[in-house]
């Protein structure tokens, strides 16, 4: 038996957050908004009637749905899973952010509105700067 | 788990008790016969699952309450009192006393 098994602990004694860290990241978020804002360029840039032409128009449309959807699924893991009371306390508008933004997320499902697209990548750039700030 | 001799060793396993301690540092701990003081740096069973190990630090006492924190400054670093609540006295095991390994930061537990 060498030394080091011979002095190597049998215990471990965990010193973690409970789930791995770096799990949680806002770059999704920022992937799907501006996902969006690109659809609503699309759409709203749209021209033609023929069949591929409408095919692109509804195709547009169907994945900023998909991906406002995406947005909100992405935002909400953050500020339930990942924020916790002491970020609050650092950030006092955390909550009225997310709020907004996930409001954002269902504004630009039922538009059309490149003004909301903006507004939406603004808000998801807000809480991923807050996010990194907290991993500093 | 209480293990049978006065002296014991563990591995830390994980990043909440930096900069005190990293991941992987290998530990010799003291089994606790005195009540725990704010500031200890323990070994404890952990409240939601009695056969897990961890090693936090002692933050307040309030008789049978015994709050304990990570030392990483970032608090998403840590599961400890914030989540879990206090835990009982009785479910400290022990102090560390020394850091063996790796031997560069071989060190008496402050």
């Amino acid at each position: 038996m060498d030394l080091r098994s011979l002095i190597a602990p049998r215990l471990v004694a965990h010193a973690h957050c409970d789930i791995p860290c770096g799990i949680y990241d806002p770059t999704a978020a920022t992937i799907a908004a501006q996902t969006v804002a690109k659809m609503v360029e699309k759409i709203t840039g749209a021209t033609g009637g023929d069949d591929a032409s409408r095919n692109t128009y509804i195709r547009s449309v169907a994945v900023k749905e998909e991906h406002a959807q995406i947005c909100k699924r992405e935002l909400l893991i953050l500020w339930t899973d990942y924020f916790k009371p002491e970020h609050l306390e650092k950030y006092p508008k955390l909550h009225d952010t997310f709020w907004k933004a996930a409001k954002l997320c269902s504004k630009n499902k039922q538009n059309v509105d490149e003004a909301a697209a903006t507004e939406l990548q603004a808000a998801v750039k807000e809480i991923s700067d807050i996010f990194w700030a907290t991993k500093k | 788990m209480r293990p049978a001799t006065l002296l014991f060793r563990v591995a830390v396993a994980g990043r909440s008790m930096e900069p005190t301690f990293r991941d992987g540092d290998w530990l010799l701990v003291r089994q606790l016969r005195r009540p725990p003081r704010p500031g200890d740096v323990v070994v404890a069973a952990d409240p939601r699952a009695p056969e897990r190990l961890l090693v936090k630090r002692v933050r307040a006492v309030d008789g049978d309450r015994v709050t304990v924190q990570g030392d990483h400054a970032d608090p998403a670093e840590s599961t400890d009192s914030r989540q879990f609540g206090p835990i009982p006295p009785s479910a400290i095991l022990g102090r560390p006393l020394l850091r063996y390994a790796p031997l560069h930061r071989f060190g008496l537990v402050s």
